[in-house]
């Protein structure tokens, strides 16, 4: 009983794993590099990089807003951080509705001079940020859905993979690449998944959370009777604040500048200002609001819920209204769903959950490759006609695994080297990047059945080790924020993308050279390494 | 604070790593006594507990819980990736880490 148990938890993690597998890859290698999607789009914005934040970056922001947009009924200011160089500032003209974000007019400004600065368009770090949870090029709520099913069965490849993987504390540290394929993609997959078994846990789970009133609206809809708005209105999802009228009189705006001052004082250890969100200036009931740049708590949203309001006439400080506690079920659900977002979360904690997203997608990639790997050296052991064609299915499934886990990578890296070599004032430019992104994987794709499969194999992992390895050279060639002046300024910003480019491109190389001498050739899959009872064993 | 904490969770991953045979017998080139692995087990886990204090400390309970279960992640990884490769360098981190740690804690 219990073996049967356990047989059918292994094939349950065989078969869910592998359907949505491919799909699952990209989903965790892009919301991976989603972690950094900011640092991304600033390094794709090689027009920003000589902006350079000083103490008077706020003001000069503020007193350029007053002449872009002197009449808006809102601005909001951004301010340069250690994520982004420059201030992006956006305001919401007098005749726009107050929640219609479409009418929100915005500019980007030089954080030294206060310049308007014209960057290119890119798709950015946004881009792979969307494809995670929304793909691209079909209806929102049906990419969302097939995301919302691909977490599902993630989730249900986790708990199945558990009960599977029995002995989780015996092979902790047990990783074996000198042994049979079989043994060390295992080791491996394994590995990846159990050392950083919370994290996967944590983000698959809150996935299906910031997906819950999609997958699962009953309970909402019975309780507030088919009215989705007013439970989003309630429970703080939406925070629906409608700013007050523009009062008739004019009146000149405070210095700004001793307001930062307190504001500063408050928040050292927050990274000081953030968002500067000024209502009806030049009003005689203009506001000023200031939010820290950084976040006090997990839950949803940036800066938290933590702000100072002045007047923007006279600069007295305004009480701000409380907000109500959550209550304990919300709470919860925040603090999950606030991890998966990690917007809380500063540099370290940010590789931290860098890392563990690499160790997830090494675990889905390693358990594709596996599926294939397996059936190969049960074949050769069932029959010693090795040499016989393989299965129509196993050539697909490797072929498809060549033209994901080591296509995606690919894509990836060509979609920075469309960024920095379509001309700058383009048509349609972002649209242009991601062409070349879908471009580059589907011509990977379509390679991979082109090749015999150690060769696809090798083939692509070069190119993308090569692609990504030059990105820093491609990044000196064309800008001037390249690892010669980013690294004496200790930008780390732009070094921090070079460096980690040049990592991804040294990893795919060493993987395509063991790739290119031993690891896929069917004569050492074929090897009889194991006794057959003891294969069966460690593979239930 | 953070480093510390990393560098404790090493020292403690490594000696749970000395109380299994087959992990023990990769670094030293032979078996532990039941006695010595049961106490390398002892400490391995109590080691590991001492890791958390400094992210609390550092980060609050909220983010600190978290970000420690990250840094697990990471030395874990670190001493896995280590042994095939690297069995003796892995056994001479150990100490290193455990020297490392105080220092790194006074430092920030």
């Amino acid at each position: 009983m219990k073996d049967g148990f356990r047989q059918s938890m292994a094939w349950l993690h065989t078969w869910s794993g592998l359907l949505l597998g491919w799909l699952l890859f990209a989903v965790f290698l892009t919301g991976t590099v989603a972690y950094f999607r900011q640092e991304v789009t600033a390094w794709m914005q090689p027009e920003l990089h000589g902006s350079v934040a000083d103490a008077g970056t706020a003001e000069r922001a503020v007193e350029r807003m007053g002449r872009i947009a002197p009449d808006a009924a809102q601005w909001t200011i951004a301010l340069p951080g250690e994520r982004t160089p420059a201030v992006s500032v956006s305001w919401r003209p007098a005749d726009a509705k107050p929640n219609d974000r479409a009418a929100l007019k915005r500019a980007t400004l030089d954080a030294g001079t206060g310049e308007v600065l014209e960057p290119r368009e890119t798709a950015g770090g946004n881009f792979l940020y969307r494809f995670h949870f929304e793909l691209y090029g079909m209806p929102r709520e049906t990419a969302r859905w097939i995301i919302g099913i691909a977490t599902m069965a993630m989730l249900v490849a986790i708990v199945s993979g558990i009960i599977t993987h029995r002995r989780i504390f015996k092979d902790f540290f047990t990783f074996r690449p000198e042994k049979s394929p079989l043994r060390s993609w295992m080791d491996g997959h394994v590995a990846a998944a159990v050392l950083a078994l919370p994290f996967h846990l944590m983000i698959t789970y809150s996935g299906l959370l910031l997906f819950m009133t999609m997958l699962m609206p009953w309970a909402v809809d019975l309780a507030y009777d088919g009215n989705r708005q007013t439970y989003f209105a309630e429970s703080g999802f939406r925070r629906a604040a409608p700013a007050p009228r523009p009062a008739p009189q004019a009146a000149p705006l405070t210095p700004v500048a001793p307001l930062l001052a307190e504001a500063e004082r408050q928040w050292a250890d927050r990274g000081g200002v953030g968002t500067i969100t000024v209502t009806n200036p030049g009003r005689a009931n203009a506001t000023i609001e200031l939010r820290p740049a950084a976040a006090d708590s997990i839950g949803r949203g940036g800066g938290g819920t933590e702000r100072l309001l002045f007047d923007g006439v006279t600069g007295r400080t305004l009480e701000v209204p409380p907000t109500d506690p959550q209550p304990g079920a919300m709470a919860t659900g925040n603090y999950l769903m606030g991890l998966h977002l990690a917007r809380f979360a500063g540099p370290g904690m940010r590789w931290l959950f860098f890392v563990s997203g690499v160790a997830g997608t090494v675990m889905v990639g390693s358990g594709l490759i596996l599926w294939v790997v397996k059936r190969r050296s049960q074949r050769s052991r069932a029959d010693n006609r090795a040499d016989g064609p393989e299965p129509f299915g196993h050539r697909l499934a490797d072929r498809l695994n060549i033209g994901v886990v080591a296509g995606l990578p690919l894509a990836v890296a060509a979609f920075f080297w469309a960024n920095r070599l379509l001309p700058a004032g383009l048509e349609e430019r972002a649209g242009w990047e991601i062409g070349v992104f879908f471009l580059a994987w589907a011509a990977a794709l379509l390679h991979a059945p082109l090749r015999p499969s150690r060769r696809g194999w090798a083939e692509q992992l070069w190119a993308g080790a090569a692609l990504f390895a030059l990105l820093p050279v491609l990044n000196a060639a064309t800008a001037a924020g390249h690892l010669g002046n980013s690294l004496p300024a200790g930008n780390w910003l732009l070094a921090g993308f070079d460096l980690t480019a040049l990592a991804a491109g040294l990893l795919l190389g060493f993987a395509a050279r063991k790739v290119g001498r031993n690891a896929f050739s069917r004569k050492a899959a074929s090897a009889p390494v194991l006794p057959a009872g003891a294969v069966a064993e460690e593979l239930t | 604070m953070i480093l510390s904490s990393l560098c404790i969770a090493y020292a403690g991953f490594l000696a749970l790593a000395l109380a299994m045979d087959r992990h023990h017998e990769q670094i030293l080139a032979r078996r532990p006594s039941a006695r010595a692995s049961r106490l390398l087990g002892w400490v391995g886990w109590a080691v590991l507990a001492l890791s958390l204090p400094p992210a609390i400390v550092a980060w609050g309970w909220a983010i600190g819980l978290p970000a420690w279960l990250g840094l697990l992640t990471v030395a874990a990884a670190a001493l896995a990736l280590l042994l095939p490769y690297a069995p003796r360098a892995a056994l001479r981190l150990g100490p290193a880490a455990v020297v490392c740690a105080p220092l790194l804690a006074f430092l920030a």
